[in-house]
C-alpha cells in the first residue's frame, strides 16, 4: 500500500508542475504558449495572419490541416483540439457575420498552443480573444490580453466578467468526459479498452465526426487514473507522414481518426474502435498480450456494475476503477518485493502458478509499470 | 349615236377571249404532256412496269393505274401499301373492294380530292392526273436520303469494295477440285497472304522525340537503313506493315490531339511539360502498384505454386483495387508453419541420400538409428525454437519497457533541467529578494509592454502589407478567372474549328462524290429537256401575262370612253330637254317634238339595256358551254351507267353465290 501511495503523490507533483508552468512562461515563451490565428478571406483564400512567437513549419502544416477553414466545403467546427510533438493545440473558429472592423473576412481561427491539456480553459480564453479580434479588428489588443493572461493569469473581458486561469483546474479537465457513457456504449467490452490502456497498447478510434472523437477519446485515459497521463491522447490525427511519425514515437497511445481508411492501417493499432458501429477489434499481433482471463472478467463486472449504478457519478465510477487498479498494482508490487531489487522476472511469476492468462497479463503489466527486471 | 362604239368595244374582248382560251388550251395540253412524262418517269422509278409506248396518263389502263397507285403508296407508307394488291382481281365485287380500299388509303395519306372506287376502275384523265401528281409529290426525296450517307470519293471506292466483298462472300466455298475458273480468282490459296506485320524503321518517326537528331542516327539512316520495301523479311508483309505503321501513327496523333484539347489545355502547361508530367505520374503509379503488389506476399519468394497467380494478381492490383483482407492476415500462423515444414522436409531428403550398398539388416539398423537421432534432433530443435520464441517475446516486452522508461526519463530530465535553470536564477536573485522581486515584476511588465508595443509596431507594417496582399490576390484571382474564361473560349473555339473542319471536309467529300457521280451519269437528256420546256412555259406565261395586262388596260380605256360618252349623252339630253321644254310651252309642234324626244330617249335607254343584257347572257352561255364541256370530259353519264352495270353485276354475282350457298 505504501508503494502505491508514493505513486500517487508523485503524480500530484506532476500536476502541480502542469499548472505552475504558466508562471514560468514569462521567461521562456517558446516552450509554453503560442498564439496565432489565421483568417479566411472573402475570396476563398486562407491567410496565415499572425503568429506569436513562432512555430516550426511542421507544426504550422499540421495546424493548417486541422483548421476547418482550409478544408473546402467541409463542416465548420467551432472548437477542436489535439496534440502534436507534445504540444497541445486548441483551435477556435468563428464566422464573421455582422459588418465589423474585419471587412473582407468571412471566418477566422485562433489557435492557442500549450503544454497542458485543458480544453475548457483554452476554449474560454480563445472565445475572449475572438471577441476582441472581432471588436477591434487588430491582433494587437488580442496580443495584449494574451500577454496579461501569460503574466498575471487573468484577463479582463469586456463582457461576462473576466477570465481567471485559476478557475480551470486540470483535474476538472481530466474529469470532463463521461466514463459512464463509454461503458453504456460498449458494456463488458470496456474491459478490452481497460486492458489495452493498462498494458500501454495502441488504441485507434474512428468516427466521421470530429466532435464525437474529441468527446470519446478524452475519457479513455481516466481508465488508468493512477497514471494521470493525458500525453498518450491524440484525439485528432490525419493519415499524414509527419503526424504518424510523431504518433509512433509514443509506445502506447489513443489516437482519433476521422478518415475511415485507418481501419486498413493495421500497423497503427493493437485495438481498433469503430465508434459509429460500437465495435472493438483486437489486431492479430496483440491478441496474445490481450488474452482475457478470470481477473479481467472480475474487473469488467466491476466496471459495468459501477457504471450502471444510476446514483454514482462519473468521478465515483473512475474512483471505483482506480481503487481496483491500485489493488492489482499493489499485488504486483508485493510480488516484485519478493524478488531482489524489487523487480519482477518471468521465472519469479511462474513460481506462483497463476492461471496462464493472469500470468501473461501480470507480466505485460509489470513491463508497462516498469517493474520488470531487465 | 352611242351604239357603234359599244358594239366595237364588245368585239375585241370577245375575239381576244376566244383566241386566248384556245392558246391557253394549247399550252395546257403541251404542259400536260410534260407533266405526264415526269409522272411516268417517277412512277417507273417506284417500280411500275409500263411499256415504252405509254407516254401519257390518257393511255393508262385500269390495271396500270392501280399498280402505279399501289406502288406509290408502298413507298410512302409501307405499312399501308403492303396490304394492297398490285393487280385487279377478276370478280366485280372483289374489284369494288380493292377500289374502295385504294381510295381509303389515298385519303389516309392525305388526298383531298374526290375519290371513289370508280376513280380507278373507270379512269377519268384529270382526276387520275391530279391523284398521281399528289402521290408523286408525296414520294420521299431521294436527294434527302443520299445526303444523309457519308460521301466522297473514298466512300464510292469503299462501297465498291463492300459490294465486291459481298459478292465474293455470296459465292459458296468449294473444295479445290470442284472449282471452276471463275472461283480461282477469289478462292485459290496461292493468292492469299496472312496479315503479318513487322515493325518498320522510318526516319521521320524519330522527329517527334527530339528536335535535333544525332549525327550517328542520321548516318545510320543515310547509309545502312534499307528502304521500307526491303525491311520486312517477306515481301508479302510490306503492305501490311506499312498499313499497320500508318494506322498506329494516325491513332496516336488523334489520341494526343483529343487528350490535349480536353485535358492538356486546361492544365495550362506547354505540351512538353504536360508530356513529362504525365510520364512521371505513370512511372510513380507503376512503382506504387508494383510495391503494393509485392508487399502482401513475402512467401512468394519460395517460388513454386504462387508464381502462376502472381502476374494476374499483380494485374488485379494494378487495376486499382488492392484486396483489403490481406492486410490483416499477413504472416498468419499457418503460413509460418508451412514454411517451417517445407524447410525440414528438404533437410531430411538431403541427409537421407548418402546411404551405401550394405546388407539389408545393416541398412535397416542404420536407418533406425538415423531416424531416432533425427527425431531427437528435431525435438531438440523444436524445443530450441520454442525457447527462442519465448525469449524473443520476453525480450520484446522488456525492450518496450526499457524504451518506455527511457522516454519517460528523458522527458523528466529535460523538465528537470528547465526547472533547475529557473531555480538557479531564483537562487541568484535570492539574497536581495524583496528588491529583486520588485525588479523582476517591473521587468516582466516592461517586457510585456514592450512585446505589446512591438506587436502594434509590427501590426502597423503588417496591416498595409496584408491589404496589399489581399488586393494582389484579388487581382490574381480576377486574372485567373479571366484566363479560365479565355481558356474556355479557346476551347469552344477549338470545338467550333473542329466542327467546321469536319463540316467542310464532309461537304468537300459530298462535292467530290457528286462530281464523280455526275461524271459517271449518262448525260440526262430528259432533265435538260424538262428545264427547257419549263423555261419555255415560263416565257409563254410571261407573254400571256403581258397580253392580259394589255387587254386589261384596253378594257379600262373602253370603260372610260363609255363613261365619257354616257355623261356627254346625259348632259346633251338634259340641255336639249330644257330647250325643247321651254319652246314647247310656246309652240304646239315643238310640244310634239318634245314628246318624241322623250320617247326617243326612253327607247334608246331600253336599247342600251338590251345590249347589256345580251352581253351578260352571252357570257353565261359561254360559262355553261364550258361547264358542259368539263362535264362531258368527266364522262359522268357513262360512269353512272357503268356504276349501274357494276351494281347489277354485283347483284348477279351475289344471287349466284346465294344460289350456290342454297344448293350447297
Amino acid at each position: 500500500m505504501s508503494h502505491h501511495h508514493d505513486f500517487n503523490s508523485e503524480k500530484e507533483i506532476c500536476d502541480a508542475k502542469n499548472t505552475s508552468h504558466l508562471a514560468v512562461s514569462v521567461k521562456n515563451n517558446r516552450d509554453v504558449m503560442i498564439s496565432f490565428n489565421f483568417i479566411k478571406d472573402v475570396n476563398g483564400d486562407t491567410l496565415w495572419v499572425w503568429c506569436y512567437p513562432s512555430v516550426s513549419s511542421d507544426l504550422r502544416k499540421v495546424l493548417l490541416s486541422k483548421c476547418c477553414l482550409t478544408q473546402d466545403g467541409r463542416d465548420f467546427h467551432t472548437f477542436v483540439f489535439g496534440q502534436f510533438c507534445r504540444t497541445w493545440y486548441y483551435i477556435t473558429t468563428v464566422e464573421v457575420q455582422e459588418p465589423t472592423a474585419l471587412n473582407k473576412v468571412t471566418h477566422f481561427s485562433i489557435v492557442v498552443t500549450a503544454k497542458d491539456f485543458n480544453p475548457e480553459k483554452y476554449a474560454a480564453l480563445s472565445r475572449i480573444l475572438c471577441r476582441m479580434y472581432i471588436k477591434h479588428g487588430s491582433p494587437v489588443k488580442m496580443m495584449e490580453a494574451y500577454v496579461t493572461v501569460l503574466t498575471k493569469g487573468i484577463c479582463q473581458s469586456d463582457e461576462n466578467g473576466s477570465f481567471l486561469i485559476k478557475d480551470y483546474d486540470v483535474r476538472k479537465a481530466y474529469l470532463a468526459g463521461s466514463v459512464k457513457d463509454v461503458v453504456s456504449q460498449f458494456g463488458m467490452e470496456t474491459i478490452i479498452l481497460y486492458t489495452a490502456l493498462m498494458l500501454k497498447k495502441r488504441i485507434v478510434v474512428h468516427h466521421p465526426r470530429i466532435e464525437a472523437l474529441l468527446e470519446f477519446t478524452r475519457v479513455l485515459p481516466t481508465l488508468t487514473w493512477h497514471r494521470k497521463d493525458w500525453s498518450i491522447l491524440h484525439p485528432y490525427v490525419h493519415l499524414t507522414d509527419t503526424e504518424l511519425e510523431d504518433l509512433k514515437k509514443c509506445p502506447g497511445y489513443i489516437a482519433g481518426f476521422v478518415d475511415p481508411e485507418v481501419s486498413n492501417r493495421s500497423d497503427l493499432f493493437d485495438v481498433y474502435v469503430n465508434l459509429p458501429d460500437s465495435v472493438i477489434t483486437v489486431s492479430q499481433s496483440a491478441k496474445e498480450a490481450l488474452a482475457m482471463g478470470k481477473l479481467h472478467k472480475e474487473v469488467g463486472h466491476l466496471i459495468v456494475q459501477s457504471a450502471e449504478d444510476a446514483e454514482r457519478s462519473d468521478s465515483q465510477v473512475i474512483k471505483d476503477i482506480s481503487v481496483k487498479t491500485k489493488e492489482i498494482l499493489a499485488n504486483l508490487v508485493a510480488l516484485a518485493d519478493e524478488c531482489e531489487d524489487s523487480k519482477i522476472t518471468l521465472e519469479g511469476l511462474k513460481q506462483h502458478h497463476f492461471p496462464p492468462a493472469t500470468e501473461n497479463f501480470l507480466f505485460h503489466l509489470a513491463a508497462a509499470e516498469q517493474l520488470l527486471r531487465i | 349615236m352611242t351604239d357603234p362604239p359599244l358594239e366595237r368595244s364588245e368585239d375585241p374582248l370577245a375575239y381576244w377571249l376566244k383566241h386566248q382560251s384556245s392558246s391557253y388550251i394549247l399550252i395546257k395540253t403541251s404542259v400536260m404532256e410534260e407533266v405526264d412524262k415526269i409522272l411516268i418517269h417517277a412512277l417507273k422509278q417506284v417500280g411500275m412496269e409500263a411499256s415504252e409506248e405509254i407516254d401519257s396518263i390518257k393511255l393508262f389502263s385500269s390495271e396500270l393505274i392501280v399498280e402505279a397507285v399501289v406502288r406509290c403508296i408502298r413507298v410512302i407508307d409501307p405499312g399501308l401499301g403492303n396490304a394492297l394488291p398490285t393487280s385487279l382481281p377478276p370478280g366485280m365485287s372483289a374489284r369494288f373492294r380493292v377500289g374502295m380500299s385504294l381510295a381509303q388509303s389515298c385519303q389516309d395519306i392525305g388526298y383531298k380530292g374526290e375519290i371513289g372506287y370508280q376513280t380507278f376502275l373507270y379512269s377519268n384523265e384529270p382526276e387520275i392526273r391530279s391523284l398521281l401528281m399528289f402521290l408523286v409529290e408525296k414520294l420521299p426525296r431521294e436527294s434527302a436520303q443520299s445526303s444523309d450517307q457519308p460521301t466522297g470519293k473514298s466512300v464510292v471506292l469503299q462501297r465498291a469494295i463492300a459490294a465486291a466483298i459481298k459478292a465474293q462472300l455470296a459465292v459458296p466455298w468449294l473444295p479445290s477440285n470442284c472449282r471452276l475458273p471463275m472461283h480461282c480468282e477469289t478462292q485459290s490459296p496461292g493468292a492469299f497472304h496472312s496479315f503479318h506485320v513487322q515493325p518498320l524503321s522510318l526516319p521521320h518517326c524519330t522527329k517527334g522525340l527530339g528536335q535535333k537528331q544525332l549525327k550517328e542516327v542520321k548516318d545510320f539512316q543515310w547509309d545502312i537503313l534499307p528502304p521500307v520495301t526491303a525491311q520486312p523479311a517477306h515481301h508479302a508483309s510490306v503492305v501490311a506493315s506499312i498499313l499497320e505503321q500508318h494506322t498506329a501513327e494516325l491513332s496516336a496523333a488523334q489520341e494526343w490531339d483529343i487528350e490535349w484539347n480536353s485535358q492538356g489545355l486546361l492544365s495550362r502547361l506547354t505540351p512538353q511539360e504536360y508530356r513529362s508530367r504525365k510520364l512521371n505520374r505513370l512511372r510513380k503509379r507503376i512503382e506504387e502498384q508494383l510495391r503494393s503488389a509485392a508487399l502482401p506476399f513475402p512467401e512468394s519468394a519460395l517460388g513454386g505454386p504462387c508464381s502462376t497467380s502472381d502476374l494476374s494478381e499483380l494485374l488485379q492490383n494494378f487495376r486499382g483495387s488492392a484486396p483489403s483482407d490481406h492486410v490483416l492476415t499477413k504472416g498468419t500462423h499457418f503460413t509460418h508453419t508451412q514454411k517451417f515444414t517445407f524447410a525440414q522436409e528438404a533437410a531430411a531428403v538431403t541427409s537421407s541420400i548418402p546411404t551405401g550398398h550394405q546388407s539389408e539388416t545393416d541398412i535397416q539398423l542404420h536407418q533406425q538409428e538415423e531416424l531416432t537421432s533425427l527425431q531427437q534432433q528435431l525435438q531438440q530443435l523444436c524445443s530450441d525454437v520454442d525457447q527462442l520464441a519465448a525469449d524473443m517475446k520476453h525480450m520484446s516486452v522488456t525492450n518496450t519497457q526499457v524504451l518506455d522508461e527511457l522516454k519517460h526519463r528523458e522527458q523528466r530530465n529535460s523538465e528537470k533541467e528547465e526547472k533547475m535553470q529557473v531555480k538557479k536564477k531564483t537562487i541568484d536573485l535570492l539574497p536581495d529578494s524583496d528588491n529583486n522581486l520588485l525588479k523582476l515584476q517591473a521587468l516582466v511588465e516592461a517586457s510585456a509592454k514592450r512585446v505589446v508595443n512591438l506587436a502594434s509596431q509590427w501590426e502597423k507594417h503588417r496591416a498595409p502589407l496584408i491589404d496589399e496582399l489581399r488586393r494582389l490576390k484579388e487581382i490574381c484571382s480576377n486574372q485567373d478567372l479571366e484566363s479560365s474564361r479565355k481558356l474556355s473560349e479557346i476551347k469552344s473555339l477549338h470545338d467550333r474549328i473542329r466542327v467546321s473542319t469536319d463540316e467542310a471536309k464532309k461537304k468537300e467529300e459530298i462535292y467530290k462524290q457528286l462530281v464523280t457521280e455526275l461524271e459517271n451519269l449518262p448525260q440526262d437528256v430528259s432533265r435538260s429537256a424538262y428545264t427547257q420546256r419549263i423555261l419555255e412555259i415560263v416565257s409563254n406565261i410571261k407573254k400571256q401575262k403581258e397580253e392580259i395586262t394589255k387587254i386589261l388596260s384596253d378594257t379600262k380605256e373602253l370603260q372610260k370612253e363609255i363613261n365619257n360618252l354616257t355623261g356627254k349623252l346625259d348632259r346633251t339630253f338634259a340641255v336639249t330637254d330644257e330647250l325643247v321644254f321651254k319652246d314647247a310651252k310656246k309652240d304646239e309642234s315643238v310640244r310634239k317634238s318634245y314628246k318624241y324626244l322623250a320617247a326617243l330617249h326612253e327607247n334608246c335607254n331600253q336599247l342600251i339595256q338590251t345590249i347589256e343584257d345580251t352581253g351578260t347572257i352571252l357570257r353565261e352561255i359561254r360559262d355553261l358551254e364550258e361547264q358542259i364541256e368539263t362535264e362531258n370530259g368527266n364522262k359522268t353519264v357513262a360512269n353512272l351507267e357503268r356504276i349501274l352495270d357494276d351494281y347489277k353485276a354485283i347483284r348477279q354475282e351475289n344471287s349466284a353465290l346465294a344460289a350456290k350457298v342454297r344448293e350447297g
